[in-house]
């Protein structure tokens, strides 16, 4: 590796255990998002298009699928000779090992990794948020104020502002406080957890860091908090654009709708800030002869006999003949099956959706797959791999999950493969 | 799984124009059902055959050819060793025009780098997904010198096209171009496999005798001095010989068997990526029996039509049997049928255009109507 002005590092190691079954063999930033990407794309992208050459992937949850995906970087041209993707789990050295405990931890540990890069700014970024940000002007802002941090913050309505972590600030967008989910919050302005450090100074709070056996080693309860107390200068970065965080079930599905119904917003069709993904090497995709699309996102390898309204599909979907698709994000390979209505359903991965089956969010009743912890507003979310019974219903806020020990007679899963 | 074979595609054919649509480009570079161009399918045919070494022999109007090949990562064939090869007419600094010598020179050497014992040559003008196992196998069984495959279509190929006779045992003896009336049906698909010293000495023997155009059918018309055998094919095979069997063989991918067979059954065709956004539909969209690809912004009505990628149909705009090429733009209030449009047109409000099914509208790249 050459030395690098800049260095990125993309933290994917986190469980995202509110995603439910879409995350039980699959990091939160793997999970398909909007027709043709995977969530962790956009920060990919984000990074490239801001021309930062060195961007290590920081895995540890179920890293297999996330590993074979992000590769050797090839899709967001990443695949340098003395640059490039670098996927970084936790690994064994002589002496003490441990698994990344915080998100700042994970950073320490790679120190090796950033030392022999030796930049003189790294930027730190999460996996599992949807946005376009161009990080370069953040590196020349935080150039321009002299900080040894600067952490993105977009505006929030007040009212929403106490499920954040919230930045207050004085003039000039200096900030003097970090707090996490403020009940009574003094700003609206919340941390995108996009942060640009001054390595060296980074280098030497992680290092304190560790010697504190009480702290949680992450960079908003911990570092952010010690920079303060030191008197470092950390700098607000203000973000104006579209950013969601994807971590419940209600808001990456809200999320992909937003392609539908603000597709100026997010702007995929932006030829100058394009949004690189792997492909999955499938032809176009059909629309039969007596099918409806309306409203809707498809791309490559998607058969359609049936009606879909309102709907985002990911590449290979099939949707027979007199089907029902309506509000519904649907995963690579899923299948509905004849006569089928479903209605804000996430559907992982290649699972079939049998004959004449009722679900999602107009379908009321008792069944034992309704979890209120994790769904809400209707959606109803299928594991990977099923196969669901022919004129199955399943109510509104359900999960469907093939570990949950269901009596046969109220079973909706016929049987399960492998995807 | 060690496929002992090289493969060698002949990128364009003097025989085949499309008119308009092959002016700006080779005939193997021609697009092709929304996201390909021609050549994918007989480059992934050899990737997925095993073939890792694959030269593609042009001789002029290759600039978009290079441009969809780039170093061959697509089908994974940007390796170390062999790879893809793009075999541009060999021009020493003494010559001052290209000519077929040097074409052919070029191609020895390039022929005599390679360690296997087999090739396969292929011409660029078909369509079609298979794996070449079953031709190499054939060749080494039935003993032959030369085998050559082949598919029923007989008269219906299009010009131009060969019609093989064979004996009993399957050998070639006899072969007719476009010919009026044939008994035979054995219509050849331009693929071929041989010895590779045998197809490095036959080319020499040619230059000798003054030949300066490599063909496939020349190799096949030694069916007197040599075995030549003929492999029947029993997929789908779409042929792209003029712009009508252009028209018919895209338009055909609208049925569901020959899709099924070309796209699902097989083997994955590969192609170059493009990184467009998901295809977004409007609240007007209305779309039936038609093939749509990656980045279209949909708002208007579409019938058995094939839609590439990055294309915009507009409200009240009705599009039927037509093929839309890339970046295309159709405005609001226009009526196209029976249309082929090339890359990076625009359309404007209130046009109507309209062809015949059998002699389609043809217009050309970057054309404003």
């Amino acid at each position: 590796m050459t030395k690098a002005e800049v260095v990125a590092m993309i933290l994917a190691g986190g469980q995202g255990s509110r995603l439910g079954v879409l995350t039980k063999k699959l990091a939160k930033p793997a999970v398909p998002f909007g027709s043709r990407y995977r969530i962790i794309d956009f920060t990919m992208s984000n990074c490239v298009n801001s021309g930062i050459e060195i961007v290590g992937v920081l895995s540890q949850y179920q890293p297999l699928a996330l590993n074979t995906y992000v590769g050797n970087g090839h899709p967001w041209d990443l695949d340098r000779n003395n640059a490039g993707a670098y996927i970084l789990p936790p690994y064994q050295r002589s002496g003490k090992s441990d698994w990344y405990k915080g998100t700042a931890n994970a950073i320490y540990q790679n120190r090796d990794f950033l030392d022999d890069a030796n930049p003189t700014y790294i930027v730190v970024l999460s996996g599992d948020h949807i946005y376009k940000m161009n990080y370069e002007e953040m590196i020349r802002a935080h150039i321009e104020k002299g900080a040894d941090a600067t952490l993105a913050v977009i505006e929030v309505p007040w009212e929403e502002a106490p499920r954040f972590g919230i930045l207050n600030t004085k003039s000039d967008d200096v900030i003097t406080e970090f707090v996490e989910k403020p009940a009574n919050p003094e700003s609206n302005l919340a941390s995108m957890g996009v942060y640009v450090f001054t390595w060296s100074v980074l280098r030497e709070a992680l290092i304190e860091d560790e010697t504190n056996p009480d702290s949680s080693n992450d960079f908003g309860k911990n570092i952010v908090p010690m920079l303060l107390n030191q008197g470092k200068k950390l700098s607000a970065y203000r973000y104006a654009g579209y950013w969601k965080d994807v971590g419940t079930i209600a808001s990456l599905w809200e999320t992909n709708m937003d392609i539908l119904d603000r597709p100026e917003e997010i702007n995929l069709v932006d030829r100058s800030w394009r949004i690189y993904s792997r492909n999955p090497v499938k032809p176009s995709h059909f629309i039969g002869p007596d099918a409806s699309v309306v409203n809707s996102a498809l791309t490559d390898g998607c058969r359609i006999y049936g009606n879909v309204v309102h709907s985002v599909l990911s590449n290979s979907v099939v949707v027979e003949k007199g089907a029902y698709v309506k509000d519904c994000v649907l995963f690579p390979g899923v299948v509905v099956k004849a006569g089928a209505s479903i209605e804000r359903c996430i559907v992982d991965f290649g699972t079939i959706i049998g004959k004449d089956v009722s679900a999602g969010a107009n379908v009321s009743g008792e069944s034992p797959y309704i979890n209120k912890k994790l769904c809400s507003g209707g959606i109803c979310v299928f594991e990977r791999g099923l196969v669901i019974k022919e004129g199955a219903i399943i109510p509104a806020n359900s999960m469907v999950d093939s570990d949950l020990k269901v009596a046969p007679e109220k079973s909706v899963i016929e049987s399960t493969f492998r995807v | 799984m060690f496929t002992d074979a090289m493969g060698l595609i002949l990128a364009d054919n003097k025989k085949i124009s499309l008119g308009e649509l092959s002016s700006p480009r080779a005939l193997s570079a021609m697009p092709f059902a929304g996201r390909y161009r021609i050549i994918d399918f007989t480059l992934s045919n050899m990737v997925n055959s095993g073939i890792k070494n694959v030269g593609i022999l042009t001789y002029n109007k290759y600039k978009s050819l290079m441009d969809h090949l780039g170093t061959g990562a697509a089908w994974s064939l940007d390796r170390k060793n062999d790879g893809l090869h793009i075999l541009p007419p060999y021009v020493n600094s003494e010559a001052t025009s290209i000519s077929g010598d040097e074409e052919l020179a070029g191609l020895i050497d390039f022929l005599r780098t390679s360690r296997t014992t087999y090739v396969i040559v292929a011409n660029s003008n078909i369509v079609f997904n298979t794996k070449f196992d079953e031709l190499i196998k054939s060749h080494k069984q039935t003993g032959a010198d030369i085998s050559v495959m082949y598919n029923k279509d007989g008269l219906k190929s299009g010009k131009p096209f060969y019609i093989l006779d064979t004996d009993k045992n399957g050998f070639v003896k006899d072969m007719l171009f476009n010919p009026e009336k044939s008994s035979s049906n054995k219509s050849s698909l331009g693929v071929i496999c041989l010895r590779r010293d045998l197809l490095i000495d036959s080319i020499a023997r040619q230059m000798a005798h003054g030949l300066t155009h490599f063909g496939i059918h020349s190799f096949v018309k030694m069916y007197d001095e040599l075995k030549v055998h003929a492999l029947e094919y029993n997929g789908v095979v779409l042929r792209i010989n003029n712009v009508q069997s252009y028209f018919y063989s895209s338009m055909s991918l609208i049925d569901d068997a020959i899709r099924n067979d070309l796209f699902w059954n097989g083997e994955p065709v590969y192609t170059k990526v493009k990184d467009e956004a998901p295809t977004l539909y409007f609240d007007n969209a209305n779309v039936g029996n038609a093939i749509i690809s990656d980045g279209c912004r949909i708002y208007g009505n579409v019938e058995e039509s094939i839609i590439f990628r990055g294309v915009t149909i507009s409200k009240n705009t009705t599009i039927k049997n037509c093929i839309i090429m890339q970046d295309s733009h159709i405005s609001e209030n226009c009526q196209l049928e029976n249309v082929i449009l090339d890359k990076n047109s625009f359309v404007r409000p209130g046009v109507r255009l309209i062809g015949h099914r059998d002699y389609p509208v043809v217009i050309g790249k970057g054309a404003g109507i």
